[in-house]
């Protein structure tokens, strides 16, 4: 489990710690409150919380605790280590999103846009070789036009 | 669609939509707004008992309008996520303030009405846009009467009509009256080709579709009068195998009419309707059809604005996103790629192919960071069953009211607890569903199971999933079967309840029959080397090598020749007006000095081994031999221009074809200026009986030659004589402006070709102008043959990695539709004119997709391999039968030593076979067996049918 400050984090966003608060209780942040105005949650929980947010995992001052009662061995990251162990710059208030994509580093993951046969043909392909893909879809399913046919031409075959 | 919804590296975010984007290519932010679907994904388990008391009916979008849904609803019974919405402008709740009632009847809570729209951020390093496009909406088109006239329906609602899962299950009505229609008509170009509503260009697929629904119609039909009518301006059938299925509808009667109706009025009654059209010969025709289907075109999609504005992509004067025929899927901003229908209309597989495009561009600029963030499912050791006696566990689904309305459920979970064996038998609403997968996992360890039959629909697409789960409970994956009571059983005896339940006891009777004898399988895996190899170094096989290059494979680029660019060499420029050299140097110069490109000219490769992952060759390059082993092969091998042997061809200096003309055009255009006139013959070669296809380039060529002639010199008379000009898409408006600038278009059949003489040193083009009925002859000064692309000599190729090919020598993939750029042999691709002729940018997107396809393979450094396969037993003599059969030349014959003695018998290569069981069922005497369906396994199974009959003999 992962334990960072309320201040640290509403300090990294932009906001009141309250907010921080109500967000924790609305589930908004997959995390719950720890002695000392902390917030615990879990690493895959937080890694997620740092990549929507675009935060610096080791501007968050984390720590790494090893709980007993969820039986979860951690091993502390190298990288997650060094970074605790410094001091976090005060960024301003709030982040922009550019700042957040300053750095040069290449995400592996992919967005497509549409959840019709090129869609998915391209989000399969990519998932299948080594990419994270977001399919977005503006409707409440996937399959576009072509569910709607019938058959395709010109072997007959059934568009499902 | 399945696959994409399990995929554990596909997060699916339906109901959202782009807010912003911002960053640089390898690392953008995207805000998406995700609306509220009201009904919690987790908790719903798709009963479809919210949308049964659902008070409100609204018109199917999925059935184009035709029936009716709930204001709670699912589009369609497979789709993906399999989970219900609310649409918020129609629930009542929504609208009235007050029913709920999905509220009340929903038996897991799952109902949500204050669930709030939420925004997300993801942080990517490219973006695919693939928006597809919007079906043309004939509303308002008032010479269709398509509002009025309940008759009259789009191609889009036609297809509903027609199918199984539509409005009237698959029995094609006439809406107005419910009968069986007998006349249907079908009127192209509804919004295409069309100046009038803006739409210039030609949809390209609408010919196709109407082909295919008339003939699919017959189907449906019964009786000898029906009749199905094509309006037709020029059909567009430029696809693989499409002037077959063209010729196939017309020898079935199918009438192809030649015109453009100019009205729709309602038929006697307001039924049916009848259509006006002038013939080509000039005649009025009144004619009354039961039914109109207007075959609309495709225009962009309704969103395609904002999408451009928000990403800051060039569209072009129909919305579609301007590309270009060397980078198709690419953008002008970089690291955002385009795929699919949004950049023109297109057909399926061309879609499918510029969407592995697009993953190939996508993923070439995130090399660094692949797999990073991918996920890998770990399971829990295997426990050793072996010595443990059979203790199978039944799990018998309803699938909602799928399999529950007809077979009577709770018998069979009965029945099924009287098998031998069977400790444990349970009956689910879904047993697919995400919750019962979770209790199926429990119920193994707590009743100790260790085979598991699922009584539920087909393993074709659930297999996969019960498989998981069971390795996830620490059991083998094989020790699983399935009985398809849905597909094969409540689908189908829908009208007999009590046998279909017979049915579904025999079908579990079987399946738990077959389970006793089931033993674990363990899956191959066979290490992949991570090296390529393209053959052919034109155009195709050169995009391909820098592809697969720029993804960090090490890749061997094969030229026959001694150099590179192929066909491209003798090409001026593409329709769209870029100059092919100039491209095409700056391509060679970039493969020529890759570090990761190995250019091998005046090669050839003469011997292949292994298959895929393990592949190794000779090539012969110059008089040498190199060896080289490769995971993938991309085959480029290009095609040819087919030398005519009619038209005098061969004979006259001023005859040419098209490759000869453009040679011309770049080194003699003063000369070719002062010429007083130009014929181009169309078709020479292509779609005759001996080369059934359409070379799909030479319209447009002709006519992007002709206006250039016009340019150079407006004085100049250009003819083209044609059979179908198909300038598909967005090259009509080539075909416009060429008519603009006063090129003469005439169209001759094939029963009556042109003729061409010479009269002392004239030459003479003589043809029948089927407006004036008469014949005409042209002088020309140039008269130009658009003749076919054909295959070139490929056998010894063929022979060596034993693809095969079309009747015309094109090299056959291994689905038309979903897999465009596979081939038949596992780990080749095919990339360019080797496939069918196209044009270059479908080439360069073909040579992506089959990186992108390749990338999938080599992507891992082990490949792991289905466990069903053939293995030979003590039994086996060698007699080899089973070699013959197997088409997968899986089977080899090996001698060995047994006491002295030499002795035959045959080794199965498990990479190459596909379990199959030919061979099993070839041999005589119980030689060979494929795991997972032995002999043993199979009798079992027919023994506990047999065992059926004989109880109800009794």
């Amino acid at each position: 489990m992962i334990l960072i400050q309320v201040i640290t984090l509403a300090e990294r966003l932009g906001v009141h710690r309250n907010t921080i608060r109500n967000w924790v209780k609305t589930g908004k942040i997959p995390a719950r409150p720890a002695p000392g105005r902390g917030l615990l949650l879990s690493r895959e929980d937080f890694q997620r919380l740092c990549q929507e947010f675009a935060l610096d995992p080791g501007s968050l001052n984390p720590r790494e605790l090893a709980l007993a009662e969820t039986r979860e061995v951690v091993t502390v990251p190298v990288a997650l280590a060094l970074h605790a162990s410094e001091q976090p710059e005060r960024s301003r208030l709030p982040i922009t999103f550019q700042e957040a994509v300053m750095s040069d580093k290449v995400v592996g993951s992919v967005l497509v846009v549409g959840g019709g046969i090129a869609g998915i043909q391209a989000a399969l392909d990519l998932a299948d070789s080594g990419y994270y893909v977001y399919l977005v879809e503006k409707g409440p399913g996937i399959g576009g036009k072509m569910a709607q046919l019938d058959k395709t031409y010109p072997t007959n075959d059934c568009a499902m | 669609m399945v696959e994409c919804g399990r995929h554990l590296n596909i997060e699916l975010l339906t109901l959202s939509e782009i807010d912003t984007i911002s960053g640089q290519p390898g690392n953008f932010l995207v805000t998406l707004r995700q609306h509220p679907r009201y009904v919690d994904m987790d908790k719903c388990i798709a009963c479809g008992l919210c949308s049964q008391k659902c008070p409100r009916k609204v018109p199917d979008e999925y059935q184009m309008g035709v029936g009716t849904r709930k204001a709670i609803y699912i589009s369609y019974n497979q789709t993906v996520p399999l989970k219900y919405v609310i649409d918020k402008d129609h629930c009542i709740y929504f609208q009235k303030g007050k029913c709920k009632a999905c509220e009340k009847f929903c038996p897991t809570g799952a109902i949500n009405f204050d669930e709030p729209e939420e925004v997300r951020t993801v942080n990517v390093g490219s973006v695919i846009l693939a928006p597809g496009y919007k079906p043309f909406d004939p509303t308002g088109f008032d010479i269709y009467n398509y509002e009025q006239l309940p008759d009259v329906v789009t191609g889009l609602e036609y297809e509903r009509l027609l199918s199984a899962s539509g409005p009237f299950q698959g029995h094609l009505v006439q809406p107005s009256t419910g009968r069986e229609p007998k006349k249907i008509a079908w009127i192209q170009c509804v919004g295409s080709r069309n100046k009038a509503c803006g739409n210039g260009y030609c949809s390209t697929v609408c010919c196709m579709y109407a082909v295919k629904q008339s003939l699919v119609t017959a189907e449906h039909l019964h009786g000898d009068d029906i009749q199905q009518t094509i309006f037709y301006m020029d059909l567009r059938a430029h696809n693989k195998e499409f002037e077959r299925y063209y010729n196939d509808a017309m020898a079935k009667g199918v009438r192809f009419i030649r015109s453009r109706p100019h009205s729709v009025d309602p038929g006697e009654k307001n039924i049916g309707a009848r259509i006006y059209y002038v013939t080509e010969d000039g005649q009025q025709v009144r004619e009354d059809f039961d039914l109109v289907v207007l075959s609309v075109g495709l225009e962009a999609p309704a969103d395609a604005l904002e999408l451009a504005a928000k990403f800051g992509l060039k569209l072009d004067q129909y919305r579609f996103a301007d590309t270009s025929s060397f980078a198709p899927v690419l953008t002008q901003r970089e690291g955002v790629y385009v795929c699919g229908a949004f950049s023109g209309p297109k057909s399926i597989p061309r879609s499918v192919t510029d969407a592995s495009a697009a993953a190939t561009a996508a993923a070439k600029n995130l090399v660094t960071a692949r797999g990073t963030l991918t996920k890998e499912k770990t399971y829990p050791p295997e426990r050793d069953v072996s010595g443990e006696e059979p203790r199978v566990g039944v799990f018998v689904c309803s699938c909602g009211i799928n399999i529950a309305n007809t077979v009577n459920v709770p018998e069979v979970v009965d029945y099924a607890k009287t098998l031998p064996y069977v400790q444990y038998v349970e009956n689910n609403l879904f047993s697919c569903s995400t919750d019962t997968q979770v209790l199926m996992a429990e119920k193994i360890k707590e009743h100790n199971l260790n085979r598991i039959v699922v009584a539920a629909c087909t393993p074709r697409t659930h297999e996969a999933l019960f498989a998981d789960t069971l390795r996830e409970a620490g059991l083998n994956g094989y020790l699983l079967e399935m009985a398809n009571i849905r597909n094969q059983n409540s689908w189908v005896h829908q009208q007999s309840p009590e046998a279909a339940t017979a049915k579904a006891k025999d079908q579990v009777r079987m399946a738990v029959a077959k389970a006793l004898r089931d033993f674990p399988l363990q899956r191959l895996s066979v290490a992949v080397s991570q090296r390529a190899l393209v053959i052919g170094g034109g155009l195709a096989g050169m995009t391909a090598a820098l592809d697969l290059a720029d993804r960090n494979y090490e890749t061997v680029l094969v030229e026959k020749s001694d150099k590179l660019g192929g066909n491209a060499w003798f090409l001026n420029k593409t329709w769209k007006g870029e100059d092919i050299r100039t491209n095409l140097q700056v391509l060679i110069a970039k493969v020529e000095n890759h570090p990761k490109i190995k250019v091998l000219k005046q090669a050839e490769v003469k011997s292949v081994s292994g298959s895929v992952g393990n592949f190794q060759s000779d090539i012969i390059v110059a008089g040498r031999t190199e060896t080289v082993s490769y995971g993938i092969a991309v085959l480029a091998i290009g095609a040819e221009e087919y030398k005519p042997n009619e038209y005098l061809y061969g004979q006259d200096a001023r005859i040419k074809t098209h490759l000869e003309f453009d040679a011309e055009l770049r080194e003699r255009s003063a000369q070719v200026a002062k010429a007083g006139s130009a014929v181009f013959i169309q078709c020479v070669g292509s779609r005759e009986p001996e080369r059934m296809y359409c070379s799909r380039v030479c319209c447009t060529h002709s006519v992007h030659s002709a206006i250039k002639l016009k340019e150079l010199n407006p004085d100049m008379q250009v003819f083209i004589l044609y059979r179908d000009i198909r300038t598909y898409g967005k090259r009509e408006d080539l075909y416009t402006k060429a008519r603009e600038l006063g090129v003469l278009f005439i169209r001759y059949d094939l029963e009556n070709k042109p003729k061409v003489r010479k009269e002392g040193d004239n030459l003479l083009v003589e043809v029948v102008d089927p407006i004036v009925q008469m014949p005409v002859t042209i002088p020309a000064d140039y008269l130009v043959l658009a003749s076919a692309i054909v295959p070139r000599q490929h056998e010894q190729l063929m022979e060596l990695y034993k693809y095969n090919v079309n009747t015309d020598g094109f090299i056959n993939e291994a689905h038309p539709k979903l897999r465009p750029v596979d081939s038949l042999v596992d780990g080749l691709f095919l990339a360019g004119l080797c496939h069918h002729p196209k044009p270059i940018n479908e080439s360069v997107s073909q040579a992506m997709a089959a990186v992108s396809r390749a990338g999938v393979i080599l992507a891992k450094e082990r490949m792991s391999l289905d466990a069903i396969k053939s293995y030979p037993t003590e039994k086996c003599d060698g007699c080899a039968l089973c070699v013959d059969v197997c088409p997968y030349m899986a089977i080899k014959v090996e001698e060995y030593r047994d006491n002295g003695q030499v002795h035959r018998r045959i080794v199965t290569d498990k990479a190459l076979c596909k379990g199959c069981g030919l061979c099993a069922a070839t041999c005589p005497k119980d030689g060979v067996e494929v795991h997972g369906f032995t002999m043993e396994q199979l009798q079992a199974q027919v023994d506990a049918v047999v065992a059926g009959f004989a109880q109800a003999g009794a």
